[in-house]
C-alpha cells in the first residue's frame, strides 16, 4: 500500500506517461457518460457521475469470440482458436459500486474452474477508482449492501477529490506500477492531506439517501415466500427487456453460440454473449418446457440470485447498490422497494 | 381540466360493479413525483391512481401480456381489461382493433385529454430546472406546467418541456374511449414533421454515418421493442431462438429455424434489427415515443419511425390509428396507389 497526493494539474502528464497501456476515461456522451479511451481526454471531468454502461464491459466484453472453423478440402474441419489480445488497459473514474462489482464477478470467473478469457482481460486491466464525493445517482444504496463511497474493494487505485489535488492510494502492486511510471508527478502526503480525505469520505457517506434495511435478512425471506403470489404482483407491469440486467455490474450470464457464415464450404465461428434470465428464452428448454415461465420468476430469480444464492455461495451481496436499474427501469421497478416489501411480507 | 376524482370515481364503478377484470392506470414511484403504471384489483385500491404530466407511459402494451394469460388459462375470465389511455394512446389500440389483434370489447377505455399540454420529456425539465430537484410536477392553468421545487411553485410554458412527440401530436383527445375526462380542445400541432427536417437536408451517405454511430452502441436489451405497443409478434425475427417452439414443435422444425438475426451486437446485427422493426412499424406506429424514452443509450428511434409516418402519409395518404375499421397499410392496396407493380 502506498498513499500519495497528486495535483490536479499534473493529472495530464501522468495519463501521457502511461504510454504502454490503453487508456479510457469517462467522456460525456449525449446519453450519459461513457468510458471511452479516445486519447484526447486527460482528466476526469468535475461533474462526472458514473458510465451508464459499468466497466464491466471491458473485461467481460458483450461479445466474446472463443475460436473460429473451418471446413477444409478433405471435410475435416479445422479450428482457429481466437483469444483477447495482449494489451494491459488502465480504466480511470471506476465508482467504488462498480469496482466491487468486479470483485463479485472475479468469483464467479474463477474458483475451481477459471474462465480463460475473463481473465486474460482482467489481468491486464488495473482499475483506477475514484471516491464519491456526491452520490452520482439518486437512486444509490452501497451503505445497505456492504459497500461505501469509498470501499477500496476490487480497486487497484482509489483516488479522492482533494479539490486542487487527489489522495491517491494504491492498494496493489498493479496500482503501484502505476505511480511508477511518473514518478515525480507524486508528492508524499501530509497529515492534513490525510485529515481531508477523511472528511470527504464521511461526508459522501452523510449524502446517501436511499437505504435498503436489513438486507443480511432477505436470503431466509426470500426462501419463505419463494412461492408465494408476492412476485406476480410485483412484476405486474414488467416488460421483460434487459435493461435492468445487462446495465447492472454484475450480471454476468452469457449465451453461446455458433455463428455459420457460409453452409458450403461450412465455416463460422463460436462466441459467448450477453444474456439475461429477463428474457423468456433464457430458460427455454429444446422440449419447449419453460421453468420460469413467466415475468414473477424471472423478476424472483434477479432478485434471488442477488440476494440468496450468491450469498450462499460466497457469503456476499451480488448487488452493489449502484441504482442504475432503479434509474433505468422504464416502469420503475424499484429493487429497494421491492426487496422492502419482500423482507415486511406477512408481517 | 381532469379531474383525479372523477377518473378514480370511474374507475371504482368499473371495477366494483365487476365490468372490468382489472384496471391499469397510473400511480406515483415512492414518495418521489415519478409515476409508472400501476395494475388496480380492488375498488378501495383506486386511490392509488395518479393524474400528472410524468404519465407518459403507453399502457395499450400491457394488453399484449393479457392476450397471452388467456391463451395459457383453460376457461380464462374474458372479461375486458381497463386502461387510462391520451390521445396517442388511443390511437394504438385503434391499430390493434384494425389487425385484429384485439376485439373492441377487450378493452375499457378511459380515455383523458391532453388538452393543451400534453407529457413531459424528464430530460427537458431537468435541462429547465438547472440542477434543481422537483418535488412535484403538476398541470397548470392553460398550457402550462406547474412544478414544486424547495416549496416554491414555477409555472412553466408546456412547449418548453413537452416531450417532443406532443409537440407534433395530432390527437390530444382520445379517438377511441368508453368514457371520456377532460375538456376537447383543439390544438394546433404546427409543423407536424418538424423533428425530422433537420434529418432530411442531410445527404443519404450522411444519414448512413449517422445511423452507424447510433446503432454501433445498441445494446439489444430489446426495452425498445418490449415497450412498444405494436411489437407484439410471439417469434420475432430478432430472437436467437425463437421461443415461440411449443412442446409440440418438433425437433427437425426447431433444426430448420432460420436465424435472421445473430446475438452480437456488431453493428451488421444492430441495423439488421433497427430496419427490420423499422419497416415492420410503418404505417403502424402512432409515434407514443415510448422506444425512444426507454432506451438506456438514447438512440433517438423516433427519427426513424416519424419518417416511416411521413413517408406512409405523402405515398399513400395513410393516416395511423385514426379508425380502427380502415385496412392496415402494409396489408392492403387500392387503386390510387402510386406504384403499379403490384395491379
Ligand atoms: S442489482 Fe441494480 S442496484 Fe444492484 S448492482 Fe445491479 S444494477 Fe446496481
Ligand atoms: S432500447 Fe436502445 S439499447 Fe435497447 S435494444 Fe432498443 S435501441 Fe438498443
Ligand atoms: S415504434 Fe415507438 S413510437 Fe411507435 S408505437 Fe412503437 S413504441 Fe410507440
Amino acid at each position: 500500500m502506498m498513499e500519495k497526493t497528486i495535483l490536479k494539474s499534473s493529472f495530464p502528464q501522468w495519463i501521457k506517461s502511461l504510454q504502454s497501456f490503453k487508456v479510457f476515461i469517462p467522456k460525456r456522451e449525449n446519453f450519459g457518460w461513457e468510458l471511452s479511451s479516445n486519447n484526447q481526454i486527460l482528466e476526469i471531468a468535475s461533474d462526472y457521475t458514473y458510465p451508464v454502461v459499468p466497466p464491466k464491459k471491458l473485461i467481460f466484453p458483450q461479445e466474446e469470440i472463443f475460436f473460429e472453423f473451418e471446413q477444409n478440402p478433405d471435410n475435416g474441419i479445422e479450428l482457429k482458436e481466437v483469444l483477447p489480445e495482449e494489451s494491459p488497459q488502465v480504466i480511470f473514474g471506476v465508482r467504488p459500486c462498480d469496482g466491487r462489482a468486479v470483485e463479485a464477478m472475479d468469483l464467479v470467473f474463477g474458483g475451481s474452474f477459471e474462465d480463460l478469457y475473463y481473465w486474460r482481460r482482467r489481468r491486464q486491466t488495473t482499475l483506477v477508482g475514484l471516491a464519491c464525493h456526491q452520490p452520482p445517482s439518486e437512486n444509490c444504496f452501497c451503505l445497505s449492501v456492504e459497500g461505501s463511497p469509498y470501499s477500496e474493494d476490487g480497486l487497484d487505485i482509489l483516488l479522492t477529490d482533494l479539490g486542487d489535488r487527489y489522495f491517491v492510494k494504491a492498494l496493489t502492486e498493479k496500482g503501484e506500477k502505476l505511480l511508477s511510471e511518473a514518478p515525480s508527478l507524486f508528492k508524499e502526503i501530509t497529515p492534513k492531506d490525510r485529515e481531508e480525505k477523511e472528511r470527504v469520505h464521511l461526508e459522501a457517506q452523510g449524502k446517501i439517501k436511499r437505504h435498503l434495511n436489513g438486507a443480511r435478512e432477505l436470503p431466509e425471506k426470500i426462501k419463505a415466500i419463494f412461492d408465494s403470489n408476492f412476485w406476480d404482483e410485483e412484476s405486474s407491469n414488467c416488460l421483460r427487456c434487459g435493461i435492468c440486467t445487462y446495465l447492472c455490474p454484475t450480471c454476468h450470464c452469457f449465451d453461446i453460440n455458433d455463428e455459420t457464415k457460409s453452409l458450403a464450404p461450412l465455416r463460422g465461428r463460436r462466441i459467448r454473449t450477453w444474456d439475461t434470465c429477463q428474457f423468456p428464452d433464457f430458460t427455454m428448454h429444446s422440449s419447449g418446457h419453460n421453468p420460469r415461465p413467466d415475468r414473477a420468476s424471472r423478476l424472483r430469480q434477479r432478485l434471488a440470485h442477488k440476494f440468496l444464492y450468491f450469498i450462499l455461495l460466497y457469503d456476499r451481496f451480488q448487488c452493489v447498490g449502484c441504482g442504475r436499474c432503479i434509474s433505468l427501469c422504464p416502469v420503475g421497478i424499484d429493487i429497494i422497494e421491492v426487496l422492502t416489501r419482500a423482507r415486511n411480507h406477512g408481517k | 381540466m381532469v379531474s383525479l376524482d372523477q377518473l378514480k370515481e370511474e374507475v371504482k364503478k368499473a371495477l366494483s360493479s365487476g365490468k372490468v377484470k382489472y384496471f391499469i392506470g397510473y400511480e406515483n414511484i415512492g414518495s418521489g413525483w415519478q409515476v409508472r403504471p400501476a395494475f388496480i384489483r380492488q375498488p378501495e385500491d383506486v386511490d392509488r391512481l395518479v393524474w400528472t404530466p410524468a404519465c407518459f407511459h403507453n399502457l395499450v402494451r400491457f394488453l399484449h401480456d393479457e392476450k397471452r394469460r388467456r391463451a395459457r388459462e383453460k376457461n380464462p375470465d374474458i372479461r375486458p381489461v381497463g386502461l387510462v389511455v391520451k390521445g396517442c394512446d388511443s390511437r394504438s389500440i385503434n391499430v390493434l382493433l384494425q389487425e385484429k389483434y384485439i376485439e373492441r370489447n377487450d378493452v375499457y377505455i378511459i380515455g383523458v385529454s391532453c388538452e393543451l399540454t400534453g407529457v413531459i420529456n424528464i430530460t427537458k425539465l431537468n435541462q429547465h430546472l438547472n440542477g434543481l430537484k422537483p418535488q412535484k410536477v403538476l398541470f397548470g392553468s392553460k398550457g402550462t406546467f406547474k412544478v414544486i421545487v424547495d416549496d416554491r411553485e414555477i409555472e412553466i410554458e408546456a412547449p418548453d418541456i413537452l416531450a417532443d412527440r406532443c409537440l407534433e401530436c395530432p390527437a390530444n383527445f382520445p379517438v377511441i374511449a368508453d368514457v371520456i375526462l377532460g375538456e376537447e380542445i383543439k390544438r394546433n400541432p404546427g409543423n407536424r414533421y418538424q423533428s425530422i427536417s433537420a434529418y432530411e437536408k442531410m445527404a443519404l451517405d450522411e444519414r448512413w454515418s449517422f445511423w452507424q454511430q447510433q446503432f454501433s452502441r445498441c445494446l439489444r436489451c430489446y426495452a425498445c421493442r418490449s415497450v412498444c405497443p405494436m411489437c407484439y409478434c410471439d417469434e420475432c425475427v430478432a430472437d436467437s431462438i425463437a421461443y415461440a417452439v411449443t412442446a409440440e414443435t418438433t425437433a427437425d422444425e426447431k433444426a430448420q429455424k432460420t436465424r435472421w438475426v445473430e446475438r452480437n451486437p456488431e453493428l451488421s446485427e444492430n441495423i439488421f434489427y433497427h430496419l427490420v422493426r423499422a419497416i415492420h412499424l410503418a404505417g403502424r406506429c402512432v409515434d407514443c415515443g415510448e422506444c425512444e424514452r426507454v432506451c438506456p443509450v438514447e438512440i433517438p428511434l423516433r427519427l426513424l419511425n416519424k419518417k416511416m409516418e411521413k413517408e406512409a402519409k405523402e405515398l399513400f395518404g395513410y393516416e395511423v390509428g385514426f379508425d380502427p375499421a380502415q385496412p392496415p397499410l402494409i396489408a392492403c392496396f387500392r387503386d390510387n396507389d402510386p406504384q403499379d407493380f403490384i395491379r
